[in-house]
Parts: C-alpha cells; sequence; structure tokens
C-alpha cells in the first residue's frame, strides 16, 4: 500500500534521513522505532507531506505521492496524530474532531463519526464543549486520536503516541491502536518506546542517525543482539 | 584548553580607535558647523542646514525609543508639539535656553506619564504602544486647540528674543539646531555602547529573556523613551521659532511620526547613525521637490521608499553596511579553526558532603499556580541546599517548567512564599531576581537573535548576579565561551549556530554572572547520545563541587549520574523527595511517574 | 440637557460608532487570521468613497449599481495586496509600515484625481429623514446602521458556525496539521484579505453617502478605528460592533455636554482607563 523509495530530507545543507527505504501492506501495523533525533518526526512529517522530500519517491497505492500537498494527500486518505497531539487548542473539543473530517469525502459523516468517537472516547462526549487546550494530555491525546479518525483514514500515520504520558495511559493508547488496527486501517507507528512498538506490531523497521539499519518482524528484531542492547534496554 | 587570546579571532566591537575617533569627530563637526556662517552662506542653504539638523534630530531620538528598544511610536510629533507650543507660549517672557530646558521637562514628562501606563501591559505591547503614541498625538492635539495653549488660529512668536550671533537671528536658529542634532548624536553614540544601550538591544530582540538575566526593562524603557521624548521636545522648541506662527493641525500633522520613521526604515533604526542617513536622504529630496505638484510627487517617492526598504533593505542602509562588515569578518576567519570545541572529560569531585548536612539556600513554602482554572502548581513545598545538584522531574505536564518560572520570576504564584536569604522572590519582577544570583536557560534556547554570541553573553555579565561593568563584563564572557567551548564562535550571530552550541550559549549566560543558583531546563533534550555524555561533562564541571543546580531533565540516565537529591512533581503536587535512589524505589513515584496501576494522566 | 437632545446625541452614536464598526471588522479579521495590520485599508475605504461620488455622484450612476461593482473589485485589490504581502514574507511588523506607505500612496493618488478640496455627494434617494417622537432618524443612517449591525452579525456566525469558519480558526493554531486534514491554508487567507477589502468598499460607499470628502482625512480615522479593533478583541465581530457604539456613543454625548473639538480625546480615554484598570483584557 505505501512504499517509500530511497527518500532523502535535509534541513539547509544537512542531510536529516538518508535513503529511506520500507513498505506496508494493506491492513499492516508497521513500527519505525528509534532513539530520540533518529529522524522519525522528520520522516513522518516528509510522509505527511508537511517537508519538502529532496530525493526519493513515495508511492501509495501505485501513485507517487512525494510532490504532493498535504491536502491533496488528505484527499487520499492518509491521516495523522503528530508527535505531540497538535491540538487546535483554542478550540472546542467537538470542533477540533469536525476540522478532522474536513476534507469533502469525510464531511457526509460527521454524525456518524462523532458518534462514534464519543462511543470510543466517552469522555470525549462529556466534554465536547470544553476547549481542548485545557484537556489532560491523556485526553488530547484521546482528541488527536478522534480527530484523525474522522478523517475516516484508509492509512493512518501515528507519531510518537506515547511522548510525555503516564505509563498507565500509554497502556491504553497501544490499546486503542490496536482496536482501531481491528477494523482494517493500516497503520504506521513511529514510537521511541521500542518495547511497546514491538508489542503492537507486524514487521518495524529501526531507524538511527537518519538510516534505516534494521527490519523484520518483531521476534526476529529482539533476538538481533545489537538492537536488544541499543533499544530495548537488555544487558541493563 | 586553549588560550582566549588566541583562539577569538571574530570579535565585531569597535575598536580603540573609534572609541577615541566618534566623539572627536563629531566634536570637530559641531565646530564646523558653528562656523560655518562666518562664510556668508546664502539664506536658503543655511535654512536647508537648519532642516537637517532638525531631522536628524527627531529620527536619531525616535529611534532611541523605537529603533533600539523596538517599541514603534507613532506619536513622536507629539513631543515635538508640546516643544513647539512651549516656545510659543513661554518664548516672550523666558530666554530661549530657559524654554528649551522646559520643553524638554514636558515632553519627558508627558512620556512618562504615558510608558507608565502602557509598559505594564504584557501582551500586545509593541502594538498598543505604536496605537497609544498615535492616539496620545491626538489627545494632546485636542487639548491644545481647545485651551488657551493654542485656543484655535494659531500662535505668533513675535516676541521671541533670541541672541544675535553673526548679527543675524535666524543664524542663531540654525546654531541652536546645530548644536541639538550633534548633541543628539553623542547622546545616541553613547547609549549605544553603554549600559543603557545593551539593555535596550536585548529588550528589543527577547524582552522576556532580558528581563529573566536582569535587565530592568520596565525602567529601561521609561528612560529610554523620556531621553527620546526630550530631545524632540528641544527640537521643537527651537523649530517654533524657525517657523514662527505655530498652528494645530501643521504642528501634530502626521508629516513628523512619518517622517522619522521613514528616515529611520531606510537609513537603518539599530545603529546611532543610521536615522541621520535617512534624514539626509529625505529632507534632500524633499528640499529639491518644493511645491505644488511636485511635492505630491515627493510624497509618493517617499512612500514608495518605505516600502521598498521595508522589503528589500529590512535592516536599513547602516544595518546592511554592518552585516556586510560581519560577512566579511567571518569570511576572513573561516580559515581558523571553527570545529566545535571539544569538550573535556570531567574533573573527578571530590565526596560531598551528605545532602542533609548543607545549609538551605532557597525555601518554597506552599507554592500555588492555576491557569486557567488548571492547577498547575498546587501547594509546593521543597529546599534548595547550598552546593546540591537537586533533580526536578516528574512527567510532561507535571509542573516542572513551571516551577522554574515561578522561581525566575516569571509568573506570579498565586500562594506562598520563596525564600532566598531573607528575600521572599514570589513577587519579586524577574531582573532583581537575577540580581540576586539566580540564573536559568531554557528548554529551547531563546538566544537574542541579533546580537552576537559574545554580546548576548554580555548582557547576563552586566546585569545579571555579579553586574561587571563593561570591560569586566567583556573579559568574562569570553572566559565563560572558552569555558563551554565557543570561544572560536563569539563574533557570530545565534543563527550561525547548530543546536547543540545554542544549549551551550544558554549555559554560558546563566554561568558567567556567577549565579549561586542555577536552574538547567532540560539542556540535554534534542542533542545526540555522544552530545548528551559531553553535556553531562559539562553540567559536572559547573557544578565543581559547590554551585547549587537545580536539574529538570527526562533523561534518567543523566539524573542518577548527577543528582545528590530529587524532587518529584505529578501534577502539580509534590510527591516525593529525597536521595535519588531512594525516591524512585518509592511506590508512590513508581505508581504516579512509572505508573503501574490505574492513576489518570 | 434635554431628553430630546440627549436621545438625538444617543443615535447620532450609533450612527457613528457602526461606521467605526464597518471600518473596523476588515481590520480586525486581518490583523487576527493574516496577521496584517492594514493601514492601508483606510486608504480602500477613502478610494471607495471617492468612486462612488465620481460614479454616482458626478456621472449620474446608480448608487447601488456602484456599489455592487466597487465589492468584487476591491475583493479582487485585496487579493492582490495579500498576494504580494506572502510573496515578499511580510510580517506583522512590516506590514504596519509596508501598508502606511501604501496608505500615503493612496492619499496623494486621490489628491492627484480629485485635488485636495472638499468633494460632496448628494444622493437624493436616501436623503429623507424618519420621524420617531421627537426624534429625526436619516434614512442614509438607518440603512448604515443595518448593514453593519447585519455584516458583523454574520461575520460572527461564519467564524463560529461554518466549515469555512473552523478551518480559518484551526489554520490560526497549526496550520500545519490543518493542512494535513485538508484545509487549503493559503486560499483560506486570500479569502480573508478579498473579504476585508470588500467591507472597506461597502464602508467607504457609506463615507461617501454621510461626509463631505478630503484626502487629508484618510488617516483621521485610524485612531478611532484601531481603538474600536482593539477594545473589542482581535477576531471578534461582535466585540467590535460593542466596542464602536461604546465610542460612538461616548463621543457624541461628550460633543453634547462639551464642544464637538473635545470629541477625539474619547476614544483613547477609554482605551486607556480599559489598559488601567483591566490590563490583561488586552
Amino acid at each position: 500500500m505505501l512504499k517509500a523509495d530511497a527518500v532523502c530530507v535535509g534541513y539547509g545543507e544537512a542531510l536529516a534521513l538518508s535513503n529511506i527505504s520500507f513498505d506496508l501492506g494493506a491492513g499492516e501495523l508497521v513500527a519505525i522505532i528509534g532513539p530520540n533525533g533518529a529522524g522519525k518526526t522528520t520522516l513522518v512529517n516528509a510522509l505527511a507531506r508537511l517537508l519538502p522530500i529532496r530525493s526519493g519517491g513515495i508511492l501509495l497505492d501505485g501513485e507517487n505521492i512525494a510532490r504532493l500537498t498535504p491536502q491533496q494527500l488528505a484527499d487520499r486518505g492518509v491521516a495523522i496524530i503528530p508527535e505531540g497531539r497538535r491540538l487546535f487548542t483554542s478550540m472546542t473539543v467537538e470542533e477540533n474532531l469536525e476540522l478532522g473530517c474536513y476534507r469533502a469525502a469525510a464531511r457526509a459523516h460527521k454524525r456518524e463519526g462523532l458518534e462514534q468517537a464519543y462511543a470510543m472516547f466517552p469522555i470525549l462526549g462529556e466534554r465536547r464543549r470544553q476547549i481542548s487546550g485545557t484537556l489532560s494530555g491523556g485526553q488530547q491525546q484521546m482528541v488527536a486520536f478522534a480527530r484523525a479518525l474522522m478523517a475516516r483514514p484508509r492509512l493512518l500515520l501515528i507519531d510518537e503516541p506515547s511522548l510525555g504520558l503516564a505509563p498507565v495511559i500509554i497502556k491504553q493508547v497501544f490499546e486503542t491502536i490496536a482496536r482501531i488496527h481491528a477494523t482494517g486501517v493500516s497503520i504506521l507507528l513511529i514510537e521511541q518506546n521500542a518495547t511497546k512498538a514491538l508489542e503492537a506490531a507486524q514487521r518495524a523497521y529501526v531507524l538511527d542517525c537518519g538510516q534505516m539499519i534494521a527490519s523484520g518482524t518483531p521476534d526476529e528484531l529482539r533476538q538481533r543482539p545489537e538492537i536488544g542492547a541499543a533499544y530495548l534496554g537488555h544487558g541493563h | 584548553m586553549a588560550s582566549v587570546t588566541a583562539d577569538t579571532p571574530v570579535i565585531p566591537t569597535r575598536s580603540a580607535a573609534a572609541r577615541f575617533g566618534v566623539p572627536t569627530t563629531l566634536a570637530v563637526a559641531l565646530v564646523l558647523l558653528l562656523l560655518l556662517p562666518a562664510l556668508g552662506l546664502p539664506p536658503f542653504f543655511e535654512s536647508f542646514l537648519y532642516l537637517l539638523c532638525l531631522w536628524i534630530s527627531l529620527a536619531t531620538s525616535w529611534t532611541i525609543i523605537s529603533g533600539f528598544t523596538g517599541y514603534f511610536s507613532f506619536g513622536h510629533g507629539a513631543f515635538y508639539g508640546v516643544g513647539m507650543y512651549t516656545t510659543a507660549n513661554l518664548g516672550a517672557s523666558l530666554p530661549i535656553l530657559v524654554c528649551l530646558v522646559i520643553a524638554a521637562a514636558l515632553a519627558a514628562l508627558l512620556s512618562l506619564g504615558m510608558g507608565a501606563v502602557i509598559f505594564r501591559v504584557r501582551r500586545l505591547r509593541g502594538e498598543l504602544f505604536a496605537l497609544l503614541t498615535l492616539a496620545m498625538t491626538i489627545v494632546v492635539a485636542t487639548i491644545v486647540l481647545n485651551t488657551p495653549i493654542d485656543g484655535g488660529p494659531g500662535k505668533y512668536l513675535l516676541g521671541v528674543q533670541l541672541p544675535r550671533i553673526y548679527d543675524n537671528s535666524a543664524t542663531t536658529i540654525y546654531l541652536l539646531g546645530a548644536c541639538v542634532a550633534i548633541g543628539t548624536l553623542a547622546i545616541t553614540y553613547f547609549i549605544q555602547y553603554g549600559r543603557l544601550g545593551r539593555g535596550l538591544f536585548a529588550i528589543a530582540d527577547d524582552e522576556d529573556v532580558a528581563e529573566g538575566l536582569g535587565v530592568p526593562s520596565y525602567r529601561y524603557k521609561l528612560i529610554a523613551f523620556a531621553i527620546s521624548s526630550a530631545i524632540a521636545g528641544v527640537i521643537g522648541a527651537v523649530h517654533a521659532i524657525f517657523v514662527s506662527y505655530v498652528t494645530v493641525s501643521e504642528t501634530f500633522s502626521s508629516t513628523v511620526a512619518l517622517f522619522v520613521i521613514l528616515m529611520s526604515v531606510i537609513g537603518g533604526m539599530r545603529h546611532w547613525l543610521g536615522p541621520a542617513i535617512g534624514a539626509v536622504f529625505v529632507t534632500t529630496i524633499n528640499f529639491v521637490f518644493v511645491s505644488g505638484d511636485s511635492a505630491l510627487a515627493a510624497r509618493i517617492v517617499i512612500g514608495l521608499a518605505l516600502i521598498l526598504a521595508t522589503l528589500f533593505l529590512p535592516e536599513g542602509v547602516a544595518g546592511f553596511v554592518q552585516k556586510q562588515v560581519h560577512k566579511r569578518r567571518a569570511a576572513a576567519s573561516s580559515n581558523t579553526d571553527t570545529a566545535p570545541h571539544a569538550l573535556v572529560p570531567a574533573a573527578p569531585v571530590a565526596a560531598a558532603p551528605t545532602a542533609t548536612e548543607r545549609p538551605i539556600l532557597l525555601k518554597g513554602e506552599n507554592i500555588s499556580l492555576a491557569f486557567r482554572g488548571v492547577q498547575a502548581l498546587d501547594g509546593v513545598n521543597f529546599d534548595i541546599r547550598q552546593g546540591e545538584i537537586l533533580g526536578l522531574i516528574g512527567p510532561n505536564g507535571s509542573g516542572k517548567s513551571t516551577l522554574i518560572n515561578v522561581m525566575n520570576g516569571f509568573y506570579k504564584p498565586d500562594t506562598g512564599r520563596l525564600l532566598f536569604e531573607g528575600h521572599d522572590l514570589a513577587q519579586m519582577p524577574a531582573h532583581r531576581i537575577a540580581r540576586l544570583g539566580l540564573a536559568r536557560t531554557f528548554q529551547i534556547p531563546r538566544p537574542f537573535p541579533h546580537l552576537s554570541v559574545l554580546d548576548n553573553v554580555m548582557v547576563a555579565a552586566m546585569f545579571g548576579g555579579a553586574a561587571y561593568p563593561q570591560e569586566t563584563a567583556r573579559r568574562k564572557a569570553l572566559e565563560t565561551l572558552d569555558f563551554v567551548g565557543l570561544a572560536n564562535r563569539a563574533g557570530a550571530f545565534p543563527s550561525e549556530l547548530n543546536l547543540h552550541q545554542r544549549k551551550f550559549l544558554e549555559l554560558a549566560r546563566a554561568l558567567v554572572s556567577d549565579a549561586r543558583l542555577v536552574m538547567l531546563d532540560e539542556v540535554l533534550a534534542g542533542l545526540t547520545p555522544s552530545e548528551i555524555t559531553s553535556a553531562i561533562a559539562m553540567v559536572r564541571r559547573i557544578h565543581g563541587g559547590e554551585r547549587t543546580i537545580v536539574f529538570v531533565e527526562h533523561n534518567m540516565r543523566a539524573v542518577m549520574e548527577l543528582t545528590d537529591r530529587l524532587i518529584i512533581l505529578n501534577q502539580g503536587k509534590l510527591i516525593a523527595e529525597g536521595d535519588p535512589r531512594t525516591v524512585m524505589d518509592d511506590p508512590a513515584v513508581i505508581r504516579a511517574y512509572l505508573g503501574t496501576s490505574d492513576a489518570e494522566g | 440637557m434635554s431628553a430630546t437632545l440627549f436621545g438625538q446625541s444617543v443615535l447620532s452614536g450609533i450612527f457613528a460608532g457602526s461606521l467605526y464598526a464597518l471600518m473596523g471588522l476588515g481590520m480586525s479579521l486581518s490583523w487576527r487570521y493574516l496577521r496584517v495590520i492594514n493601514i492601508a485599508h483606510f486608504g480602500l475605504v477613502f478610494l471607495a468613497a471617492y468612486m462612488t461620488y465620481e460614479f454616482a455622484g458626478v456621472r449620474g450612476y446608480s448608487a447601488l449599481a456602484v456599489a455592487l461593482l466597487l465589492i468584487p473589485l476591491f475583493f479582487v485589490l485585496g487579493v492582490i495586496q495579500q498576494v504580494l504581502i506572502l510573496r515578499f514574507n511580510v510580517n506583522e511588523f512590516s506590514s504596519l509600515i509596508v501598508t502606511y506607505g501604501l496608505a500615503i500612496i493612496a492619499e496623494a493618488v486621490i489628491q492627484l484625481i480629485w485635488s485636495a478640496d472638499f468633494v460632496r455627494y448628494e444622493n437624493r434617494a436616501l436623503h429623507g429623514n424618519v420621524e420617531v417622537g421627537t426624534l429625526l432618524l436619516p434614512v442614509a443612517d438607518i440603512l448604515l446602521v443595518v448593514i453593519a449591525v447585519g455584516l458583523c452579525v454574520a461575520t460572527w456566525a461564519a467564524m463560529r458556525f461554518t466549515w469555512l469558519g473552523k478551518a480559518l480558526r484551526a489554520g490560526l493554531d497549526n496550520p500545519a496539521i490543518a493542512a494535513a486534514f485538508g484545509v487549503p491554508n493559503q486560499r483560506l487567507l486570500l479569502l480573508v484579505s478579498g473579504f476585508s477589502a470588500a467591507l472597506a468598499s461597502v464602508a467607504g460607499v457609506f463615507v461617501a453617502l454621510l461626509y463631505t470628502l478630503a484626502p487629508s482625512q484618510i488617516l483621521s480615522w485610524l485612531g478611532v478605528v484601531f481603538a474600536a479593533v482593539l477594545l473589542g478583541g482581535l477576531g471578534n465581530p461582535l466585540g467590535l460592533l460593542a466596542a464602536g457604539m461604546l465610542i460612538g456613543v461616548s463621543e457624541a454625548i461628550t460633543m453634547a455636554i462639551t464642544a464637538p473639538s473635545w470629541a477625539p480625546v474619547v476614544p483613547f480615554t477609554i482605551l486607556i482607563l480599559l489598559l488601567v484598570l483591566w490590563p490583561q483584557r488586552v
């Protein structure tokens, strides 16, 4: 479904990502793990077309999306749950969700989408008129998830969903991801918390210093000693 | 460690010659201008020279508040008008020099009143200042028009007695103008390179950070505004004699406000000489296109010049020249080593006394603060002990940064006290807290973008706890830059540094004034693993076994390696405190912070 | 002061306040959503006023037709101005200076075409008065109040309830993420600038209907309209309407009690009082 081929992204003179290649099948949940500063968020932003791509191609269902605008990408059914939530903080919870289905194809399903969102996250239903910036971190993450689901995405990009959340909440977040995946949405999960990400994913890639250094099933990756030591905290 | 002198090729500052040369040049220029009438100039030339002096004084004085400090005034005409009407009303009964002094005093008082209101506002202050200064012109004009100050028809200045130098009172007006213009340039020059100017430039770049480094921003803005207005008042008082008939509509028209902005934008607002360059340019254009339709053409030219200068020469002629000089210097020095300075590994530190034996340096009692209904800090009690490295940790949004902002004076707590050597910091302005010897860094570095690396650190050295005089501050700043490995970047601008270097610039600003309490807000965030290792070593060297440090951090490895004691915040409450290993085993901490049960996030 | 004089003062204050709100609405929107402090807005208002005078007054076309032509024309002018501002990446602060320059040029151009003398457009259809008890309500002023209130309320509702308004507010909060959900930020900004300029043309038609025109008056509206915009809150049409009325009515009462020449002091006194008493409001 999604295939990146030798993607390079740079800021100024420096290359933040070099020759990144990976693929994701329809209905698959693939994780990209790596430490802070590895280039994970740069990769998400490049995929979501929020950053220019210097070279290489990204194919979505066979179409090269590397030069599309973010709006065109949204029209093709890709939604993002960004790092640090990045809600529309001065707007209410419900307005945030409505913005999720801004694109023409999703607007028709607004009422239905809101019902589903409030069924999935009842607390958001109670707080639909609250300004989203005043919610707690965990609730804000729920809004970010619900907002992305309102777009009825075929492919969901999830960036660091565990960032800054208490482990209890992180557990809930990963349960939510599993539930969304079970409905047939393809998911690309970018996560620093390798243990959690490998539990959730069917396949994973390891990104470090702007390069893909390994890939495989979670089991294969856990077995590889250099991966275990560097990213999973083995041997400490 | 390399020595300072060998490693610092690029330090843009005035050479000794320039420091001696500028005042001398100004003095010589003044003497020449004063002797000029002896040559017997034609009257139109003398009046042209006078107009040059008028506009140099007005534009340069405007720059003191608006260019240096970044607060755009649309009300310079009001102060100039106060001066005009001072002479118009008092000129016949008082000696002219007394009139000038009164004009300066009245204009300064008006600006102080205005400033006292506007400079207290925190949000939108730049826009409000622009608007209210504009409004003030209208208010002053209305008052003058409706009271005997003018009364409506305008005032003739017939009875003003001028000393007749060179046998001609018109020449006397020119001489007065020349004195004011050169005096204004001299004052502005000394402000720019003195303590006041450094504070003002810092305020223009980032007022909150400047305040946090110890710049008394409220007072400095008032001083700059008062000086600027007083000069406008003086030259207005002189100009009233020149025009000899003053009316409200002429005096308070938008011309003055417009022209001073135009001249400063064209010439450059961050340099004492910039507005004068612009003044010469614009005055000459106006003098050439004098009457009727060509005056209209001049207005169009001026409007276009304003737009084009803003778009293509945003820092004006003087700024453009400065930039070229900087580029050439940087190019010349690029042969020398500009690679990041390798960090010296930490020296082993002798075992410190155990935490509880140390005296308390700062004591926080019942600190609470709520924003928009969210309780950011909720009755926090804590001690910071002399010479320790105190770790301040907790999940995102737990109130760590808020607590730092309270300690450094950016936020005022709703309740509670912060006792530091007998002072309560809780309601103290940030610059006084900095003066007492508390310094901080920002999680996302906030250098002053238009100041060089050296000048960034010098601001901290001159206004922070140590309050060094300028030359000592320069030496200290260079030493500190060497300490953090930025000595060879002293002449660079912050935009030319990478994130790692900017973080170290933050450190240098916090360290240079020998602060007794240094608060480091996530210095490691965004650094690569090898940079983290060197940064940990740096923190250790900063501590040097004795400096008190509050260390906010997510990276647990660094926390466990560095800290003597931990305090842990969760949802604005302090939930644990003590020796790092004990605290991290505390079930409450594991539950709330590492979270293994059903705590709400 | 008699009840009639007082009532008439309040009414004329409401009329003036409506015009402040109408002039300020475009400024307020562009300041909030475009980060452009648009002093050239007043240049546009007067350009529209002079064009109304020229075509409806001098050449005798229908005022309504002129207004309906000016609105799309000015929409385009507003879009062009914003395209240039985006093209040159002008920040909020520079926008103040650049649009000031534009206003000066507009003033000079108007003076070149129509001279510096006062001109007056007399419209017969809107000439009459409606009498309510002892009070006189000029038809043109009633129309002004209806249009100003209607536009402010409609703009508020659009911002609050429509997809367009929500998308604009989202774009202000977080443009990149709004874009990722399909919001066409740039096009919306052009729409706002076009709408602001179109509002300027509507205000200009009323300035022509109600006032004697002179190029030197262009910036004389600046202070009072700025005060209304700030008092009302940036991008808040209902607040702007209330602030405009407050300023207009206080001015009118001041004029009735003292002399008309004292009126300019009123809006700024209100603004300064507000700053002193309630600094966190702005």
